[in-house]
């Protein structure tokens, strides 16, 4: 890493100085009043909105910068008034905030175009509507090229001020873009800067970066190519680049802090088999292993093929301990969302949104997370309701078929007449809706929804205790076993143990439990076959919970994999938090056996590895194999942990969900929680020392 | 042929116990008594109780099970435990029984270089058992992690049945050896001969004990031993490391290091560099 970038991290990561930039918060409905009271359309309330907080940025620019923009506007006012917002939600599904989230745009519709032309392209559509007496399309038209003009009178503050301080580059590069397509790689990089600033001013969030290292790529060879960067300047540039992504993030709307949606997409095979890895995909990867920022979160296109250089340089990034990359199997992804009637041309393209979710950049308006399947409530509604009548295991397995078809059929219902809030700056780098001067929050070319499914290990796991000693061996009365759940297995310590500690749990590799796991995720997938959204769109299964997982643990009492009431289900797919597996090897081939082309909505296996295993450059390297051992197995999308600190003191506050959890002692491993409590802080000590 | 072996641990994904990616078995029963032993349930020849006392809720279910004075490792305690803090290592299984648990998984490990690599506790201390383990995986990448204390005649008919060799010399003076680990080292320096005649390929790991093995002379002594062996690939250096004794309190013995487990250890690679032999720090 140079002295600058050293320099820029301390500036804004460390010292957060440009904080002292920022504006008071403002009364966020304000603006949504005044739109009240003059009944705006909610489409003029979305752009005027966006020029209210452009007009109000202020031009900051800091020493040796050479992409410029900040955030000086900490609120970004509501369209609605909150009565408003009641009254919508009688009618309407509003998903989460309302604005468009969670979605890829295509940035190339505006980044390789410029806004010139892009203005000259609107009032050409405004035309053509003018004759034909559309009024409302020429009215969209010109607030969109309302919007421009704000964001290029916006980029001309910074321009002056640059002028005035003497950055050169800056002025320089903002004499160019945004009015002009970018012409270098600089001016690209700033020209994304511009338009991923705009989306955040605009309220749009989980605003995914998508697959950069190739829409970026042909400025960075040109550049290369007239030798005006090399190897290191060039990944000075791009890492001075991933800075921007932190500086006003923690303003940006999420869950929790870095919940943010900055996904960065590197590599992907092509249509004609070859793999799009490329110079810029290398130097992502580099600059985040150098920066070592949660933002941009790097997620990697693997399959067959992918070379082990390509798994060395994640590991190496898994490594840093900050749980990314995210790998994403085009093996298994590709075939599944053709299945699922994504257009070809399309699936090769496809990145992740805001976590996991797979998506097409710029074509889907697809609803990834709109709602979540409760796999544990699934079974244990029939456990508790119907398990005395059940003849035989078959009988309770088709009646959790049906349980799973029940929750479906309700969530489907549920989202009807879903309103999205208007965007029509966004709606410029989607599909045709230019063109058709239509807001993309009415539609696109893809219209689905994604459900995730919580809690899978525990359904599976559940449903092998019951077949086990209530079936087969018949040792555990039907009666006796739902007391035991509704009294959270008060006096019932032996069976407790035995259904918690004894009976076979998913990841494993025990077939008796993962082929119920399998028939699961298969249910869950064909409850939504044929149904159609009211947008025309389809139903797509998925293994993710976001943060589903805590929600629907509280939904349900004990259950019988020994889950206690209150206890939480693991995050996305993954095995149950107290089951201890006999290691990452068994994990994998477990959570590989099931079809996951069928519920390719998204959601991660995670794996948390002991940092240890990451010492030795051939230990690294066989952390790589093991990563491809779960492409080759047939996985869908991976997540490893290098565990740290943090998971150890909270692995001594709850023993009870870190069973798994192996830390290498010396020449050695052992399970951390059978270690006494010396010993642990000793282990945490040492990561305290760590790099 | 009909005889169990005492396996109480297995362990996948090993990354530092030979080549590829392998998996682990270990062994339970050692001759030795090292001073340092980080694996104390590895030592004794029969079932144990273990338990992890450090999240211990004391709940008093277990005292409520138990109907014996002195424990006999029956596992009555461990099934009441409601944090299932217990547990009885030592399993016995049949030859055939370990064979096949480890076909479970073999295929995936040879695809990524590796297999299976046994260790303990000391394997050679059941080697006719291991030997008909050995001759049950002729499709396997085959390791051993040992202290090499046999008899030459049974050491040879293990290694040769091995694809390769991880053996300590863990101190090169007798005297200073059976103090530590309490026998005498005339055995394994023998069977490290054998090694050095032989073309199974091998490693040699030095565990390093601060102000015990962890000075030159020790270094050069063992480098002499080895040096120009054909089949040697590296000596392996394991600093000590003072979680050693992380286990005792589980198995309800105590750690009683009668060496400075403070002490600056000496990692030097100077002198097996001077031997041209390749070594590295674990």
């Amino acid at each position: 890493m140079t002295n600058k970038v050293e320099e820029m991290l301390a500036f804004f990561i460390r010292d957060k100085k440009h904080h002292s930039f920022r504006q008071p918060a403002a009364d966020k409905y304000e603006l949504a009043r005044h739109f009240m009271e003059g009944q705006v359309p909610d489409v003029d309330r979305a752009a005027l909105r966006l020029m209210h907080v452009l007009d109000r940025e202020q031009a900051v620019l800091f020493e040796g910068e050479r992409i410029a923009l900040v955030r000086t506007v900490t609120t970004i006012p509501e369209l609605f008034t909150e009565e408003e917002m009641a009254v919508l939600k009688e009618t309407h599904w509003i998903h989460e905030l309302g604005d468009i989230s969670n979605i890829c745009v295509d940035y190339t519709k505006l980044l390789n175009v410029g806004f010139d032309d892009k203005r000259a392209e609107l009032n050409g559509y405004k035309t053509n509507y003018l004759l034909a007496g559309d009024t409302k399309a020429v009215h969209y038209l010109e607030l969109q090229v309302g919007i421009l003009d704000s964001v290029e009178a916006l980029t001309n503050r910074y321009r002056l001020l640059a002028l005035e301080k003497g950055n050169e580059i800056v002025a320089k590069t903002l004499s160019h873009v945004p009015a002009k397509a970018p012409q270098n790689l600089l001016e690209a990089l700033q020209m994304f800067r511009i338009i991923h600033f705009t989306l955040w001013c605009s309220r749009n969030y989980h605003n995914t970066i998508g697959r950069l290292d190739q829409f970026i790529y042909p400025y960075l060879k040109k550049d290369m190519d007239l030798g005006i960067y090399d190897y290191d300047s060039a990944l000075e540039l791009i890492e001075e680049f991933f800075i921007t992504f932190n500086r006003d993030s923690d303003l940006y709307p999420g869950m929790q802090q870095g919940d943010n949606g900055q996904s960065l997409m590197l590599g992907g095979r092509n249509e004609d088999g070859s793999d799009s890895y490329n110079l810029l995909s290398e130097l992502c990867l580099k600059a985040s292993l150098e920066v070592k920022l949660i933002d941009p979160k790097i997620n990697l296109r693997v399959h067959k093929d992918t070379p082990m250089e390509t798994y060395l340089l994640g590991t190496e990034l898994t490594k840093q301990g900050l749980g990314f990359p995210q790998y994403c199997n085009d093996d298994v992804v590709i075939p599944g969302l053709l299945n699922l009637g994504y257009e070809k041309k399309d699936v090769y393209n496809y990145t992740v949104a805001a976590c996991w979710e797979f998506i097409i950049p710029g074509e889907a308006m697809d609803v990834v997370n709109i709602g979540a399947l409760s796999f544990a409530k699934a079974v244990e509604d029939v456990v508790i309701d119907e398990l005395e009548e059940c003849h035989s295991y078959e009988d309770f397995e088709d009646r959790v078929t049906r349980s799973i078809q029940r929750q479906t059929d309700h969530m489907a219902e549920q989202v009807k007449n879903l309103y999205i809030f208007p965007s029509p700056f966004l709606s410029l780098m989607m599909g045709d809706c230019a063109k058709q001067a239509k807001d993309v929050s009415l539609g696109c070319k893809y219209n689905n929804y994604g459900f995730h499914g919580s809690g899978i290990a525990t359904a599976a796991d559940s449903m092998a205790a019951v077949k086990k000693y209530v079936f087969e061996e018949k040792s555990v009365d039907k009666s006796v076993l739902i007391n035991a759940l509704k009294n959270d297995f008060e006096g019932e310590d032996r069976l407790f143990g035995l259904l918690r500690y004894d009976a076979p749990k998913m990841g494993n590799n025990i077939d008796y439990v993962d082929q119920i796991a399998s028939r699961l995720l298969r249910d869950f997938a064909l409850s939504l076959k044929g149904k159609v959204n009211d947008r025309s769109g389809i139903f797509r299964a998925g293994t993710g919970s976001a943060m589903y997982f805590l929600w629907h643990a509280r939904d349900i009492p004990a259950t019988p994999d020994g889950r206690k009431k209150g206890e939480g289900l693991a995050a996305n797919y993954s095995p149950s938090l107290f089951s201890r597996c006999k290691g990452p090897v068994s994990i994998i081939k477990s959570f590989t056996k099931p079809d996951l082309k069928l519920t390719i909505n998204g959601g991660p296996l995670t794996l948390e590895l002991q940092d240890t295993v990451f010492r030795s450059k051939e230990s690294m390297y066989k952390v790589a194999m093991l990563v491809k051992s779960f492409v080759d197995l047939g996985g869908h999308e991976l997540q490893l942990n290098s565990v740290n600190r943090e998971t150890l003191l909270d692995a001594q506050k709850h023993p009870e969900y870190y069973h798994n959890l192996i830390v290498r002692v010396w020449g050695w491993s052992g399970y951390f929680v059978e270690l006494d409590k010396e010993y642990q802080d000793h282990i945490i000590q040492r990561m305290e020392l760590a790099v | 042929m009909s005889q169990k072996g005492l396996i109480f641990d297995s362990k996948e994904f090993s990354v530092f116990d030979g080549p590829g990616i392998r998996q682990t078995v270990f062994f339970k029963g050692c001759p030795l008594r090292c001073n340092w032993c980080h694996n104390p349930e590895g030592l004794q020849n029969k079932p144990e109780l273990m338990v992890s006392a450090a999240s211990c809720i004391h709940c008093g279910k277990c005292s409520l099970a138990c109907t014996h004075d002195k424990c006999i490792a029956c596992g009555d305690c461990v099934e009441v435990c409601p944090l299932r803090l217990r547990k009885i290592a030592g399993t016995y299984m049949t030859a055939k029984e370990l064979a096949e648990s480890i076909h479970e998984n073999s295929e995936y490990y040879a695809r990524y270089g590796g297999g299976v690599t046994f260790s303990g506790g000391e394997p050679l201390m059941q080697a006719e058992f291991l030997i008909e383990v050995l001759d049950l995986l002729p499709d396997v990448h085959k390791a051993i992690e040992t202290s090499g204390f046999a008899g030459s005649a049974t050491f040879r008919k293990v290694i040769s049945r091995l694809d390769y060799v991880l053996m300590d010399i863990k101190i090169f003076d007798d005297e200073l050896h059976q103090k530590y680990t309490g026998v005498s080292n005339r055995q394994i320096l023998e069977n490290a001969g054998i090694l050095c005649e032989g073309n199974t390929p091998f490693v040699i790991r030095i565990p390093l004990i601060p102000g015990v093995n962890d000075n030159e002379l020790n270094f050069r002594q063992t480098a002499k031993l080895i040096a120009g062996a054909k089949a040697l690939q590296k000596i392996e250096l394991l600093p000590y490391h003072k979680t050693a004794g992380a286990k005792y309190s589980s198995v309800g013995r105590m750690y009683e290091p009668i060496f400075d487990i403070d002490r600056t250890i000496n990692i030097s690679r100077k002198v097996f560099d001077e031997y041209n032999v390749r070594s590295s720090v674990l």
